[in-house]
């Protein structure tokens, strides 16, 4: 084959791979791309009786930091997505755990498969079986009368929430976590133990280590999709607890106020994008 | 291959378009308007779909209405308070009141100063209710709500919920501090604040009309302010222990007004509309809808509820009630905003 | 023996806590009387046939199937044909372009809803079922394409070099050769698209006007009024997709 010949089909092959990747590329640029920053100089603009006024003006930013309730809603968001990614992983690792290595093989898929099987539920309605079992006359409350004990407050509170998502994440995570235990080697167990590590050493230096990249991945995730949702804090929370979402949608619903919704929007996105910083140089194996 | 895809495209956009019928007549409503009882007989009579948004808030309403292209809507259900806003924006148009039954309409909710603008009707009311305490009989009394002070004093902390909407409840405190609804100022607020405050303090939740209705009637709260007979008529039945009242300094009143949009492109169809939503029958559906249950402003549905509906709306109170209450707050946009920043600081309290 | 109690005793709570919902949903949409809450009141289908005879309900799960099919559809194509740019090597700013058609995976629905809610407003685009599945079809377009990527190897782009030596065109090639070799990966990728697009209600929420889908008619449900009907709605759309997901697990097993 010639040297052009070569060339030739390369300069193919490159126009092929690039009329492929084309579509995707243009939607994601046109749905994706475009709303964002439409969006990002949305937040610089105002509203008014007359509607919305284009300007640049900081406007919309001074009233998020001037105002403490707004405040108060970003740091309940961020307070509440940190309780639920925290006790996702801690609840999720010993289970991703003793599926993969304590359960025997053939067990293995029925019991990861029971572990998403909620997720299957619909969304809006999970946040609401949640009500049900947490009211003041709900399930769990009537067990506990039942017994004799006294009744809890756990309906329309923090609490309420954050048990919501993290029943959500706690799947989420148990396979995120599971796919990086499966895919350690087992003979580096064996290699500490007969180094002479106790189990305990081995875990805190070999495994952990390893499965690290499946516990940041999984907590990133949580992180990103719990602080941007809806149903839950408004479901659940009851009024008490405002979440930046919920400001969010009182923009959106109540004052018709497109502009202001767009700045929390990408205040929000700034927290998304500072987990994901602090996330991201655990997402990969220490190559070592 | 090529053939089938096609054809199961050309299905899937028939079936998009799903539409029984070829005329379709778009309201912007309120929950209680999407009843089938309500629009089932409407759209038989008249061989149309009729295609509703629900909307929460005049502001949501105004700016949908922004969105959209002229001609979008036909249909208007707005907060009687807020009509002369949409009038002088342009949205609504005039009615022919020779065509709609004022005879039997409550005189208190003919409402010409909101609906009559420069000699001509723009709106007309359709069913009207209180913002008030809704309360369980079998745990609080009466005399203990008498009043309105009392529910933020922290005599009931932990007992009761707050209905999750800024104009009646604001409006609500300002007449149990005193104030009179239709004068309210910037002044104003602070107080109404500091009271809004005191009563999150005692309040086991804040929400939206379900998550109030729930709360009162599964136990888990005695009081639910803000609340009336929309949020407990309906629930005589299954409920008897609930009960509404109005304290002594009164209660705020709401009503709803039903209009035709000026830039209709039918506008024949959706007076129908508005006349059969103003029927007795219509009137009756609307009273007792699944969203909630308020009183209807034509009193001639009188003849189409049942004695027990009656009195779960209190029908032979209602010259009683109707002197006590004050119109929900209209604020400008200035105060409007105001309002909604303290109300956002009562949500994050 | 030990360490056998305690992981047993793990799984239990842990497998407690994860049904415990779903069972209470369930067992309170069979409930006689008037709230889903305790005491249980006796046995009753009549929810059950309350949501079954529930025109707009109805309407919702059929619009819901729709878009999930519609927007899934485009998802995988759009997926399958970018992992087959990306994986063959020959693609400039290969990274870039990685990074950018998967970057809608980490943006909140909520904000991506917003962003196409803002952009139609300013264009004067009128919002459908239409805008509900692109919306939808932006969400599910990087997770169909990092599943097709992660099928796609050596060995398929070896068989596709053959085919194109042997005169294939490029249609037949993609058609022929990559699509039934990554088969179960495209079937997962689809199912997985369906079910996020099903039960997805914030960008549903925003995006709809009068024609809108299941999840966000269930809202209006929760919003009317507290009743087992919701339980009766819950579940039946939880065996819905248990369903699914059960015919899913078999055509991918029996590939094997």
């Amino acid at each position: 084959m010639s040297q052009t010949a070569a060339t030739s089909l390369e300069t193919a092959e490159r126009r092929r791979a690039i009329a492929l990747a084309a579509p995707a590329f243009l939607w994601t640029l046109g749905f994706f791309v475009l709303p964002f920053a439409i969006m990002f100089v949305l937040s610089f603009w105002q509203r008014t009786d007359e509607g919305l006024v284009a300007s640049w003006t900081l406007e919309n930013y001074r009233t998020f930091f001037g105002e403490t309730a707004y405040l108060e809603a970003a740091l309940n968001s961020i307070e509440i997505t940190l309780a639920v990614t925290f006790f996702s992983v801690l609840l999720a690792y010993p289970l991703a755990w003793i599926i993969a290595e304590e359960l025997p093989a053939r067990y293995r898929r029925l019991a990861l498969a029971m572990a998403i099987i909620p997720f299957w539920t619909s969304y809006v309605v999970r946040s609401y079986a949640w009500t049900l079992l947490l009211a003041k006359r709900g399930v769990i409350n009537t067990w506990l009368s039942d017994w004799g004990l006294p009744v809890l407050d756990l309906a329309n509170s923090r609490i309420a929430t954050v048990t919501g998502f993290t029943h959500f994440f706690t799947m989420l995570l148990v396979l995120t976590i599971y796919a990086s235990l499966v895919q350690m080697p087992p003979n580096l167990k064996r290699a500490a133990a007969d180094l002479g590590a106790g189990p305990f050493a081995t875990f805190r230096h070999v495994i952990l280590p390893l499965t690290m990249p499946g516990i940041a991945v999984g907590a990133f995730i949580t992180f990103a999709i719990c602080i941007g949702d809806y149903v839950t804090p408004q479901i659940l929370g009851g009024g008490n607890d405002l979440a930046l979402p919920q400001l969010i949608m009182l923009q959106v619903g109540r004052r018709a106020d497109l502009p202001m919704a767009a700045t929390l929007s990408i205040i929000l996105m700034i927290f998304v994008t500072i987990a994901y910083l602090a996330t991201a140089r655990y997402m990969k194996v220490e190559g070592r | 291959m090529l053939k089938k895809v096609s054809v199961a495209l050309a299905i899937t956009t028939a079936l998009w378009s799903n539409s029984a019928h070829s005329q379709e007549l778009n309201a912007l409503v309120w929950c209680d308007h999407t009843d089938d009882a309500l629009i089932k007989p409407f759209e038989e009579k008249h061989g149309v779909t009729v295609n509703l948004k629900e909307y929460e808030g005049t502001g949501a309403a105004l700016s949908l209405i922004e969105q959209s292209q002229p001609g979008d809507w036909d249909v208007l259900v707005i907060d009687g308070v807020d009509v002369p806003r949409a009038v002088s924006a342009g949205i609504l148009g005039e009615l022919p009141t020779d065509q709609l039954p004022y005879d039997s309409l409550f005189p208190e909710l003919v409402m010409e100063e909101n609906h009559v603008i420069d000699g001509k009707t723009y709106a007309i009311s359709e069913k009207f209710g209180y913002n008030t305490v809704s309360f369980n009989k079998d745990k609080v009394s009466q005399e203990d709500l008498a009043d309105m002070t009392k529910l933020w004093s922290g005599d009931f902390s932990g007992q009761l919920a707050v209905y999750d909407y800024y104009l009646p409840v604001m409006g609500m405190l300002a007449v149990g501090l005193g104030k009179e609804t239709a004068n309210l100022t910037m002044d104003d607020l602070p107080e109404i604040e500091e009271a809004l405050l005191a009563l999150k303090d005692s309040a086991a939740s804040v929400g939206e009309v379900v998550a109030s209705q729930t709360a009162i009637a599964t136990g888990e709260v005695d009081i639910l302010v803000g609340g009336g007979e929309w949020v407990t008529a309906g629930l005589t039945a299954t409920n008897p222990e609930l009960d509404w009242m109005i304290p002594d300094q009164g209660a705020v009143r709401w009503s709803q007004s039903i209009g035709v949009f000026a830039d209709s492109k039918q506008p024949d169809l959706a007076l129908e509309f508005v006349k059969h939503v103003l029927s007795p029958e219509g009137q009756a559906a609307l009273a007792t809808s699944s969203c909630y249950w308020a009183m209807p402003a034509n009193s001639a549905a009188g003849d189409m509820l049942t004695d027990g509906q009656k009195t779960a709306l209190r029908w032979d109170q209602q010259s009683e009630y109707l002197a006590k209450a004050q119109l929900y707050p209209a604020p400008d946009s200035e105060l409007d905003a105001a309002m909604q920043d303290v109300w956002t600081r009562f949500l994050a309290r | 023996m030990k360490r056998f109690f305690v992981c047993g005793l793990y799984l239990l709570l842990l497998y407690g806590f994860i049904f415990l919902p779903v069972i209470v949903l369930v067992v309170f949409s069979f409930q006689a009387g008037r709230f889903p809450i305790p005491p249980f009141q006796g046995f009753s289908l009549k929810w059950h046939e309350a949501v079954l005879g529930d025109e707009d309900l109805m309407v919702a799960l059929f619009n819901s199937l729709l878009v999930a099919t519609v927007s899934s559809l485009v998802s995988l194509v759009l997926g399958f044909l970018a992992a087959r740019a990306v994986s063959n090597g020959s693609l400039p700013f290969s990274k870039g372009i990685r990074g950018l058609i998967t970057a809608p995976i980490s943006v909140s629905y909520l904000v991506i809803g917003l962003g196409l809610l803002a952009s139609l407003n300013l264009m004067g685009i009128g919002l459908s079922l239409w805008t509900v599945g692109i919306g939808h079809a932006v969400i599910n377009t990087p997770l169909c394409f990092a599943i097709c990527l992660s099928a796609m190897g050596e060995r398929q782009i070896t068989a596709e070099r053959a085919a194109r030596d042997l005169g294939a065109g490029e249609m037949s090639v993609m058609g022929l050769v990559t699509a039934p070799m990554i088969l179960p990966a495209l079937i997962a990728a689809f199912l997985l698209s369906m079910t996020f697009s099903w039960d997805e209600f914030i960008i549903a929420f925003l995006l709809s006007r009068f024609d809108v889908t299941l999840p966000v008619e269930i809202w209006s449900l929760l919003r009317s009024g507290l009743n087992p009907k919701t339980n009766a709605v819950g579940s039946l759309v939880f065996l819905l997709s248990a369903f699914v997901v059960l015919a899913a697990e078999l055509i991918t097993m029996r590939r094997k």
